[in-house]
């Protein structure tokens, strides 16, 4: 997986930037004889030189040394110093360039001075970090550097857009193969167009035929009505037959192929839905919500659309104009170029109008977000925009923005409403060029124009010529229809093809039931894989004790309850359930044993007791009630106008925050877990709320192990031990009163700080 | 006694700014001297005013409403630490721009040399105070057109649908 992570980011690089996807190895070669045959541990590109301009120098650590290198021409620069001698490394932010300080001792000149974009930032900070953590004598284990480089300069390409874009017939090929389940019935829609596009080209023939067989020989006397009238009828009867067979192959065209649609879209929703919940959390930190919706939802009826109606039409479409330019010619070959030879250049020019259109589109989507923008501001900040008494400026924003966006629509419809016609004007002249080289040959004999043409032929030839107009627009749009469903295609594939990164080992350790010891050997974790947020944590946690986190804001708190919970996985040590290693376990029969309670409670939208026994839907209403008497919920919920069975909404917003924590720890105590994880659950809560809540937690949290994380200090009282975290250490841990007895410890500063706060929120009062 | 240091107007009296032999930016007060950075808090409307000297833990050293405030010395410190503070890509010509699925694609000139970058594609380039135009990379670096009116024509013709 890292392999494919590693060639995936190596793409992005080469497909998307200048620069290399990895350090050149001359270069690599000559710095690596620079560290005397020691590896490049880590490097980083520094993009800018010392008057700014964009340039390539490379800073490459190893394990003694550090070195900056650049190729000058066929020569190689390599200058360097010792790690020993760093005493500080120092990075400034700027606007668009960064600058990395190696620093020796107080006075004497920078070791070195390096100036990057914000695209080398990742690279750099990870060699920062590195450096870093040596001068505070821990030692990181060196990571794979080519790996490292690729992510570092990859990951912000990579988080905007996961795949690389550019194999668009492969992407097609792929979405193609969806329809192989149901090869019958595409042969069946296809089968249809085709005999749809046949029996369509009948009816001019067979009009053409009876002009010059039946009504032309009668008109002129050379025949009797008796004699053609079988003829003349059987005609008749052969159009209307056509044209009933055409509907019948039309509607079995449509029907098949939308339903055909709709199936492949069903598949596509269903296993993209069922590959979300598979996928780790670290990919829902990664993605908007907005835009995962829209993958579900608008992007499979976008491919619905391509797969019932684009893939016919355009195959349809290619089928009718080769089967017309065939049946022109076939008729009468001189009328027929006239027809055909310009075909290939109106495609062209409906492609060409195609292309203005996405540039069109493109300015008026631009302001039209514009537009939206306003709207989404002002709508939920109305009471501010009120409070302000900016009603009136706000209204001129939206009025200059809404003139501006209606500029640009008036624009596209001025350019299609020309286009159009434009384009049916130049088939109508090839028409009217049909008739100026027709007539002479339609009333006189053979000329130098060619021979005598039937009036027959040439009204089947006029007939023809309509149908021209409709499969040169689809052709013509082909290019936009493509577009749409690879770029569709192309945003379901990029989430199926994740990997999920927490999976099942082989055989997985059923824990029946878990009894909740929780033991931390040595674990550190890093999110980007370098830059440690957790760095050698180890404790040991007996079945039914109550662990309070504390610490400040991103220490490493939450890291150690999502490694618990297995979210993520330790990048280095052990974290182990009941002395079983946690990757052995089987991870949803475990999670089913661990319970959560988060700040921002999230409800489902359904009632109350659908979302109270959402991780035991079997439980049955007794057992409801007990949890919710147990979390303090059942009497609050007993005044809902439907009590139980009252409708939360969407994200349980009709409720108090207190009111959904409550109900989220109904929740929790219904499920019973084993290991229950309480992350700030009472931080948002009014005092008494507060109470309630306490409350309900004594009760939830007897006779299991519980993490909790909380800043206010006073609710961790009945804490068995406290585990103060910083910067993503174990700094200090024991009792309340053992924390507090140190004179210089961060949980009695802390502590000392919150009751100095409330105490002076107190007078106030 | 820390709360009430932060609320502690920073006090610009007696500054001297000075370049360190590492390229560092020094404020000096009396006897205390502290390594700073500069940012500028109009970065676009008002570049050479306001500016934040904020030390290694990003507490504001001292606030420069005018450069007027400060010495010829610290001046030039001063104006030397801006450039780089201060520094983003100018573009002087644009090669390609492609939609993609949830990116956009540039390829440009910048007077620092050619470049190609990413936004998202619902990140629209900016109109800035004086007319440039400001686009941000998925990276967040800047990209900065003085005057899009005088691009070459096939700039402006690729940036149109991007620019009022």
């Amino acid at each position: 997986m890292r392999i494919q992570r590693y060639d995936s980011d190596r793409q992005i690089i080469e497909r998307y930037t200048d620069q290399p996807p990895l350090i050149p190895p001359a270069l690599r070669l000559r710095i690596e004889e620079h560290f005397e045959g020691g590896p490049v541990q880590l490097y980083a590109l520094a993009d800018l030189d010392s008057s700014l301009r964009l340039g390539e120098t490379w800073v490459a650590l190893g394990s003694r040394a550090i070195t900056l290198a650049r190729e000058r021409g066929e020569e190689l620069e390599v200058q360097g110093f010792e790690r020993a001698r760093i005493r500080e490394v120092r990075l400034e932010p700027g606007l668009s360039c960064n600058t990395l300080r190696f620093l020796a001792g107080p006075g004497e000149p920078a070791l070195a001075r390096v100036r990057f974009t914000h695209r080398q930032r990742r690279a750099m900070e990870n060699l920062q970090f590195v450096v870093e953590q040596q001068l505070r004598g821990r030692e990181i284990p060196p990571a794979d550097p080519d790996a490292a480089y690729a992510e570092g300069v990859a990951s912000p390409i990579r988080e905007a857009q996961a795949l690389v874009a550019g194999n668009d017939m492969a992407v097609l090929w792929r979405l193609l193969a969806y329809l192989k389940p149901y090869r019958g019935q595409v042969a069946f829609g296809l089968a249809s167009a085709a005999l749809l596009t046949g029996f369509t080209l009948v009816p001019p023939y067979l009009t053409g035929y009876l002009i010059d067989e039946v009504i032309r020989p009668v008109q002129a006397g050379v025949r009797t009505v008796a004699e053609v009238s079988r003829t003349a009828w059987l005609a008749v009867a052969a159009i209307a037959v056509a044209y009933a067979l055409r509907q019948l192959c039309a509607w079995a065209r449509l029907r098949w192929m939308a339903i055909l649609g709709e199936r492949v879209a069903l598949d596509l929703r269903t296993e993209l839905y069922a590959h979300l919940q598979k996928l780790s959390l670290s990919f829902y930190s990664r993605k908007k919500t907005g835009s995962l919706i829209t993958r579900v939802s608008a992007d499979t009826d976008r491919l619905w659309e391509f797969l019932a109606l684009g893939v016919v039409d355009v195959s349809l479409s290619i089928v009718m104009l080769a089967g017309l330019s065939s049946v022109l010619i076939w008729l009468d070959w001189r009328l027929g170029l006239i027809m055909t030879v310009p075909v290939p250049f109106l495609c062209a020019w409906v492609f060409l109008h195609g292309r203005r259109m996405n540039t069109l589109f493109l300015r008026a989507w631009r302001k039209w977000s514009r537009l939206t923008d306003v709207v989404s501001d002002t709508i939920p900040g109305m009471r501010v925009v009120k409070a302000f008494h900016q009603e009136g400026r706000e209204m001129q924003r939206f009025h200059e923005r809404n003139c501006s966006a209606t500029e640009e629509f008036n624009r596209i419809h001025g350019v299609w409403t020309s286009f159009w016609p434009t384009l049916m004007f130049a088939v109508r002249g090839m028409v009217v060029l049909v008739w100026i080289f027709a007539i002479p040959r339609v009333i006189g004999s053979d000329s130098e124009l060619g021979p005598a043409l039937s009036s027959g032929t040439f009204v089947a030839f006029l007939l023809y010529m309509t149908m021209f107009i409709n499969p040169i627009d689809i052709i013509g749009q082909m290019a936009r229809i493509m577009n749409r469903a690879t770029s569709s295609a192309h945003r379901i594939f990029e989430v199926l093809d994740t990997e999920p990164q927490i999976v099942d080992a082989p055989d997985p350790v059923r824990l029946d039931p878990v009894q909740g010891r929780v033991t931390f050997e040595d674990v550190s974790f890093a999110y980007d894989g370098v830059r440690q947020v957790i760095k050698g944590i180890s404790f040991d946690v007996q079945p039914g004790e109550m662990i309070g986190l504390v610490g400040p804001s991103g220490g490493g708190k939450t890291t150690v309850t999502n490694l618990i919970a297995r979210f993520y996985e330790a990048s280095g040590g052990k974290v182990s359930v009941d002395g079983v290693d946690i990757r052995k376990l089987a991870i949803g029969h475990y999670r089913h044993q661990l319970g959560m309670v988060l700040q921002d409670p999230y409800l489902f939208h359904g009632t109350v007791v659908e979302n109270i026994s959402y991780g035991m839907p079997e439980a049955s209403f007794d057992r409801v009630v007990d949890a919710a008497r147990a979390a303090n919920a059942h009497d609050f919920l007993c005044k809902l106008p439907n009590g139980y069975e009252t409708l939360v909404g969407e994200r349980g917003h009709t409720l108090s925050g207190g009111e959904r924590q409550r109900i989220s720890i109904a929740r929790a105590i219904l499920s019973d877990p084993r290991i229950l994880i309480l992350d700030e659950a009472t931080s948002s809560v009014d005092t008494e709320t507060e109470y309630k809540i306490q409350e309900a937690m004594e009760r939830l949290t007897s006779g299991r192990t519980v993490f909790a994380i909380a800043h206010r200090l006073s609710t961790l009282r009945r804490a068995s031990r406290l585990f103060v975290i910083e910067d993503g250490c174990l700094t200090e841990q024991g009792t309340h009163a053992e924390l507090l007895a140190r004179p210089d410890g961060t949980y009695r500063r802390l502590y000392e700080l919150q009751r100095e706060l409330t105490g002076t929120r107190l007078r106030r009062c | 006694m820390a709360r009430a240091n932060r609320l502690r107007a920073p006090r610009r009296e007696g500054l001297r700014l000075e370049r360190g032999s590492d390229g560092q930016l020094w404020a000096r007060q009396g006897e205390t001297a502290r390594a700073v950075r500069v940012t500028r808090c109009f970065p676009w409307s008002e570049p050479s005013r306001y500016l934040s000297l904020r030390d290694g833990d990003d507490e504001e050293v001292a606030l420069i409403r005018d450069l007027a405030e400060l010495g010829p010395d610290s001046r030039h410190a001063l104006a030397e630490s801006l450039i780089e503070a201060s520094f983003v890509l100018q573009v002087e010509g644009v090669e390609e721009v492609e939609e993609e699925i949830e990116i956009r694609s540039f390829r440009v000139r910048t007077r620092q040399g050619v470049r190609s970058f990413q936004t998202l594609r619902d990140e629209w380039p900016r109109r800035m105070p004086g007319g440039g135009v400001l686009m941000r990379d998925v990276a967040g670096d800047l990209y900065f057109i003085p005057s899009p009116a005088s691009l070459d024509e096939k700039s402006r013709k690729l940036l149109w649908a991007y620019l009022d």
